[in-house]
């Protein structure tokens, strides 16, 4: 090849643990498409709603709701360790690795358990009647999503923990931040509707 | 870093860095390495000869149907039949080919357009590429047990519900559903990223090809249409297998709901088939017109639009459901609207086509046919719109004649047209033009043989879906018209198969450029080699192969050693960092078929979700675990 006009990259980073990164992106597709099915949802639960006379459906409880408030706190708070980790991930600070990703998995395991806990306190489940189906869809969906993401987090944990990472490794602990914060802000919304719905929305009281 | 400091002459040891990108790039042999392919060709190339195989079955499953149809009381298939093959050809046709085929041009085109070397993601790509295998053969698994979906392509409740439709059918149609919302979102989600983030340095996004803009517009929609039918497949399925009452009516269920979200999937759906299509059509009239086209920003708006009035549209479809007026009245005026993006683009081509010096080739020959029957069928679409006309046409021949005008005209044709234009590219060698030429002119003649009788017969209140008539219906001329004209759609698919066989073996040699066509593609050999270019190229224009020679720039740099390759800013496409592609896996298929393994198990029996969650998180572990030495290095 004769001379030509060339742009040398060679200068530039084999890596990048930013919102620059392809991955980053795609994490963020996911996020896409999983807030687009919730909102369906939402919307679908509200349409439902003002097509019935009575709501909740007779026999149906009013669900708690001090255990799935409460809840909220471990489950917001599980993001300062998500936030901790991928900041160390972009240092290579493994302690701080270390440390993010166990608050979080801890912290985030906390607010599961008050979740299942709350779960047997329901008096009505999907085959019931509509509410049952709307209420488990909610709790069904996001909670695989989210021990899914956990045990991503767990993987994670392991491989900082036993040393078998490398700059890829990095990037998804910080790019696993992305669903994680989105798990956590689609849970509100989900939260004010499936427990404060009857109370908002309901029929009495 | 900016490009333009950047730029020097240089002189680069090209052969030194092809051999290291040839072992680099090079495929795993054996049928264990055919498996764990990851490049977009291969990806591409299998998307599209599995859905051109779906084409056919489709085909067939309508030839058998106007067999059927061709007289009055004829026997030649049973009711039951003739309602497994009604749904089975339109989900076919939707799901398996139209879709997929698009999907599978853009995997192997955009990445050459854009300048790059693989898709963003290239085990995702395969990953998606088995789970829409697995679904094919899910469905056609029921068609050949005898367990065929006949319900429609769009499986309204409640007659697809447990209640109407026991047995399994229904449940293989629901979850065949499932795989390809996964194989499509895997496929958005990187192109999405692609183009986003692997464009050619100086490719900023007012020089992005037309193609890649229709791409990135059908990603999008793919990305928040899909989970639409997501929920109303899942509504469904639960329905029948774990007793949830979403559209059961008897428990505060919405059959009505299901249409609703059905819609706001399945109107978008047209346009994720139809947006690529104008795609193509931009693409093949610039370089068969050999001129720039005329109001680039008007057709890239115009183009997102579309892609936005595409989910303000769906209410359309139910026009005969007890909706209030005022809400009716909202979707017809929005209906209307897409008529004005439509129309804009139209023009553009139009108005290029008249001031460039076009070459009538096969190609375009099918882009003058697209026009022609896009705009025919854009008309009954406005027609449509109108709510009594719509009231009065409902679930009649008319509405069969409008959509396969607005989707065999807006999609097929400019498909064959992409096939024409971009066959050398992938093979190497030209397409027969005068069979071409046959090929287009049978096509058209079958086409319009077939399609027009039919709005006469929906004018008449010849419904659709039913297996026979009676002979005092008077229906018996059109209908038989119509049997020709579908014989004769076959003979040009014949002459289309007959063409590629023959070209592939003893086309002439095209070169690199045969068309002298603009876009980077164009650049790479033909067919392209795993790593499609020696050196990235820069771009400085919209059409950078009408750039003079000396002024093109080259990217030096990325390593050729490992699947290096360069991640450039959304806007502006500067240079930002390199990029190490993951290279060959049997990962992805192992996790396609745990995957598959849940599905498929779920349709019998609910624990199945949760067993084939366990095992496709295993799965995925072992697909990430990191293998050593692990790159890259940490600097």
């Amino acid at each position: 090849m004769s001379e030509v006009r060339t742009l040398d990259v060679s200068g530039l980073k084999q890596y990048e643990i930013s919102n620059q990164a392809p991955l980053w992106w795609g994490q963020l597709m996911i996020v896409f498409i999983e807030g687009t099915m919730f909102a369906i949802l939402i919307a679908a639960y509200f349409y439902t709603r003002l097509r019935m006379d009575v709501w909740p459906p007779p026999g149906d409880q009013y669900p708690h709701l001090l255990l799935p408030s409460v809840a909220l706190i471990p489950l917001v708070l599980s993001c300062l360790g998500t936030y901790w980790a991928g900041d160390s991930a972009k240092k290579n600070d493994r302690a701080g690795m270390l440390g993010g990703l166990g608050l979080n998995l801890v912290l985030a395991g906390i607010a599961l358990a008050m979740r299942i806990v709350e779960w047997h306190s329901l008096n009505f489940n999907w085959m019931t009647d509509i509410q049952g189906s709307y209420v488990w869809a909610f709790l069904g969906l996001h909670t695989f999503d989210y021990i899914g993401d956990l045990v991503f987090t767990a993987v994670l944990f392991v491989l900082i923990a036993i040393g078998r990472y490398g700059p890829k490794q990095r990037q998804g602990v910080y790019v696993d931040s992305v669903v994680w914060y989105f798990l956590v802000a689609i849970w509100i919304p989900i939260y004010v509707v499936i427990y404060w719905g009857p109370v908002i929305v309901g029929t009495q009281q | 870093m900016t490009a333009s400091q950047d730029i020097y002459p240089q002189t680069p040891n090209l052969a030194h860095d092809v051999d290291q990108l040839e072992r680099s790039w090079r495929h795993p042999r054996g049928i264990f390495g055919w498996f764990s392919y990851t490049t977009h060709q291969a990806i591409g190339m299998r998307y599209i000869i599995t859905a051109f195989i779906m084409l056919l079955a489709g085909g067939v499953e309508a030839l058998l149907m106007r067999t059927q149809l061709m007289h009055a009381n004829n026997g030649f298939l049973s009711a039951d039949r003739y309602n497994e093959l009604f749904t089975t050809h339109g989900t076919t046709m939707m799901f398996l080919f139209a879709v997929p085929m698009m999907e599978g041009m853009a995997i192997y085109l955009v990445p050459l357009m854009c300048g790059t070397r693989n898709v963003a993601f290239p085990r995702l790509n395969a990953f998606g590429y088995w789970i829409f295998v697995v679904g094919v053969l899910f469905l056609y698994w029921g068609v050949f047990t005898n367990a065929a979906p006949d319900m429609g392509w769009f499986a309204y409740p409640p007659l697809s519900g447990p209640q109407f439709t026991p047995g399994k059918r229904t449940d293989y149609w629901a979850q065949m559903i499932t795989f390809t919302e996964v194989s499509a979102l895997c496929v958005a989600s990187e192109l999405i990223v692609t183009i986003s983030k692997m464009r050619a340095p100086g490719m900023s996004l007012n020089r992005m090809p037309l193609y890649v803009w229709s791409i990135l517009t059908q990603s999008f929609m793919v990305i928040f249409a899909m989970p639409a039918i997501v929920l109303a497949s899942s509504y469904l399925l639960s329905d029948r297998t774990v007793a949830t009452h979403f559209v059961n009516p008897a428990e505060g269920g919405d059959p009505l709901l299901y249409q609703h979200i059905f819609w706001f999937f399945g109107h978008p759906e047209v346009y994720i088939i139809f947006i690529p299509a104008l795609g193509f059509v931009s693409a093949i009239v610039v370089a068969h017109a050999r001129r720039e086209i005329v109001g680039y920003t008007a057709m890239v708006l115009s183009q997102i639009a579309n892609g936005f009035i595409a989910f303000g549209l769906w209410v359309h479809h139910m026009f005969a459901t007890d909706l209030p007026q005022i809400g009716a009245a909202y979707f017809t005026a929005s209906s209307m609207m897409i008529a004005i993006t439509s129309g804009v683009q139209i023009f553009c081509w139009i108005a290029t086509l008249w001031s460039g010096r076009p070459r009538l080739t096969t190609a375009l020959h099918f882009v003058y046919g697209f026009i022609a029957i896009f705009v025919l069928g854009g008309l009954s679409g406005v027609v449509l719109a109108s709510i009594p006309l719509d009231l009065q046409v409902h679930d009649t021949f008319f509405v069969v004649a409008h959509f396969h005008y607005v989707l065999i005209g807006g999609a097929v044709f400019p498909l064959f047209g992409a096939f024409y234009h971009w066959f050398p590219k992938m093979t190497g060698r030209m397409m027969n033009e005068r069979l071409g030429r046959l090929n287009f002119w049978v096509l058209f003649i079958g086409f319009n043989l077939t399609f027009f009788p039919m709005h006469i017969l929906g004018l008449k209140g010849m419904p659709r879906r039913v297996y026979t008539y009676s002979p005092e219906m008077g229906w018996d001329q059109l209908n038989f018209l119509a049997t020709v004209g579908a014989w004769v759609i076959a003979v040009g698919g014949l002459l289309f198969i007959a063409n590629v066989l023959w070209s592939r073996k003893k086309g002439a040699i095209a070169g690199n450029n045969p068309w002298d066509a603009d876009s980077l593609e164009w650049a790479a050999a033909s067919p392209p080699p795993n790593y499609n270019f020696e050196y990235l190229p820069a771009v400085t224009s919209r059409y950078p192969l009408w750039v003079p020679g000396a002024d093109r720039t080259f990217v030096t740099g990325t390593r050729s050693d490992r699947r290096e390759v360069l991640v450039t800013t959304l806007m502006d496409a500067e240079p930002h960092h390199r990029y190490i592609l993951p290279g060959p896996s049997i990962w992805p298929l192992v996790a396609g078929i745990c995957v598959s393994i849940g599905f498929v198990g779920s349709v019998f029996n609910a624990w199945y979700v949760t067993w084939g969650a366990i095992i496709s998180g295993l799965a995925l572990i072992a697909w990430f675990w990191p293998k050593r030495p692990l790159e890259p290095a940490d600097e």
